[in-house]
């Protein structure tokens, strides 16, 4: 695994991943997980009775590549999803394609999504969207970690979608670009690492710091911070959130 | 038609719009916006993100408004008149579909504000436009909106009533995205008013790009989280001079 060469014909098309994890009530309500499976860049790994370790089988992801993460989390069932390591966008070799990761999540019961960052490398672009439909009841905690550029290099371009829907009804929905060609990506507050975090589940009123704030929603609450250093950023979103 | 226009992207109509800087008073406190320069970047990630979204908003709701007028849109069951009577174009009536309609994009005008304070800010506009649209532009479809809906969804429903297209109610929105703050700002900083004037006219090619893109599916999204943490910050003060 992980030979790209053996992965990617030539001047091809963009790897593409999938991958699928489905968390249900068992017996006894503990949570069991009948389907976990990943092809493409990620393999799963079970690493407890309710979590997962999504690895990366390859460099990347390369622009053109394309990768969907599906999990859905029945009632009365928790996840929690993790990778291993930070996963390093890189430039397409063929054109100027961006590299894209969705993540589509059902929940009826509590899911807890926190991966590593995201280093967009120079002049590659990374497309991340999260759509979570919840039912009502379910919990959800997302988080989002980018870092532009990895040492001494230019920032890469990066776009992050968030959207999440409870019961129907849209509870929120914002895509945030930054990066060298993202419209609003403007000096002076042109960071290089951003953090975000969404919660649903138990709500929270605003809280405001330098280059971070936390904003309500229903039964819920969305932490944004930004800055020059990531670990720095971390550490001021979980400072709000 | 572009009278209309004209009138809705005014800054004299009386909709309450003048008491709010966009963000831009506490972008001055904060050190962003200090002279012409930054007040175009501040303008600028203004109008690609709130101005976006706004647009893409404002534009849908004229649609879904006119009874099927614009954009090959089929005139819903609800809005077709009886045969036989006025040969004329009126806008849709006040339908349970259209109700639904604006309660919907409105719903997803909040999903794209969580900031409390942007929420009031672009309530209390909407209905400030609600009031003054109705005298201007009597319609039925007002009484389909929500109380106190989002400016962006009382704009295209003003502009519906006003006989405009959803590309006229984009570009309502995506140049009132602008030209509130940039008064703002020479106001606040005693700025030139030519330079000021000169600043929002050289955006015209960026405000024409983001009303182009509101017609494309699937409402815009876009966000600068900058802009949430300076109007929860500004609404915390009390020795502020614009509402937002």
């Amino acid at each position: 695994m992980g030979a790209r060469a053996g992965a990617r014909p030539p001047a091809a098309a963009g790897l593409i991943t999938r991958v699928e994890v489905v968390a249900r009530r068992g017996p006894g309500g503990r949570t069991v997980l009948p389907v976990v499976r990943g092809s493409g860049q990620l393999a799963v790994r079970r690493t407890g009775p309710a979590s997962v370790h999504l690895v990366a089988t390859a460099f990347g992801p390369l622009g053109g590549d394309d990768a969907e993460v599906r999990l859905v989390v029945e009632e009365g069932a928790t996840l929690a999803v993790r990778t291993v390591a930070a996963a390093v966008a890189l430039p397409d070799r063929a054109g100027d394609r961006p590299s894209a990761q969705r993540v589509v999540a059902e929940v009826a019961g509590t899911l807890d999504l926190r991966p590593e960052p995201t280093v967009v490398a120079a002049r590659a672009s990374h497309r991340a969207e999260l759509v979570a439909t919840l039912a009502p009841g379910a919990v959800l905690t997302a988080t989002e970690q980018v870092l532009l550029g990895r040492t001494g290099e230019e920032p890469g371009r990066w776009t992050g979608t968030t959207r999440v829907v409870v019961g129907g009804r849209p509870l929120l929905h914002t895509t945030v670009g930054l990066g060298p060609g993202a419209p609003a990506w403007l000096p002076p507050v042109a960071p290089r690492a951003y953090a975000s975090t969404v919660h649903v589940g138990q709500a929270a009123g605003v809280l405001t710091a330098d280059d971070a704030v936390r904003l309500p929603l229903e039964n819920g609450w969305v932490a944004t911070a930004w800055g020059a250093e990531l670990h720095r950023v971390v550490r001021a979103v979980e400072a709000v959130a | 038609m572009t009278a209309a226009l004209l009138t809705l992207a005014d800054s004299r109509l009386p909709a309450g719009g003048h008491t709010h800087s966009g963000g831009v008073e506490q972008a001055i406190a904060a050190g962003h916006v200090h002279d012409p320069a930054s007040l175009a970047a501040f303008l600028l990630r203004r109008l690609t993100t709130a101005g976006a979204v706004t647009a893409g908003l404002a534009a849908a709701a004229t649609t879904r408004s006119s009874s099927g007028r614009h954009r090959g849109h089929v005139p819903s069951p609800g809005a077709r008149s009886p045969a036989g009577s006025s040969s004329g174009e009126p806008p849709a009536p006040a339908s349970s579909e259209l109700v639904a309609a604006l309660r919907h994009l409105d719903g997803e005008a909040d999903a794209r504000t969580p900031s409390p304070a942007l929420r009031a800010a672009s309530r209390q506009q909407g209905r400030g436009l609600v009031r003054v649209g109705r005298r201007a532009w009597p319609s039925p479809v007002w009484d389909a909106l929500p109380a106190a809906p989002h400016h962006p969804v009382a704009l295209g429903v003003a502009a519906a009533a006003g006989g405009l297209t959803p590309r006229d109610a984009a570009a309502a929105a995506a140049y009132l995205s602008v030209s509130g703050p940039a008064t703002a700002a020479q106001r606040l900083l005693a700025l030139d008013p030519l330079t000021v004037a000169a600043v929002t006219a050289r955006l015209a090619p960026a405000i024409d790009a983001v009303a182009d893109d509101a017609l494309r599916d699937g409402l815009p999204a876009d966000t600068d989280p900058l802009l949430d943490l300076l109007a929860e910050v500004h609404a915390t003060r009390g020795d502020r001079f614009f509402a937002s």
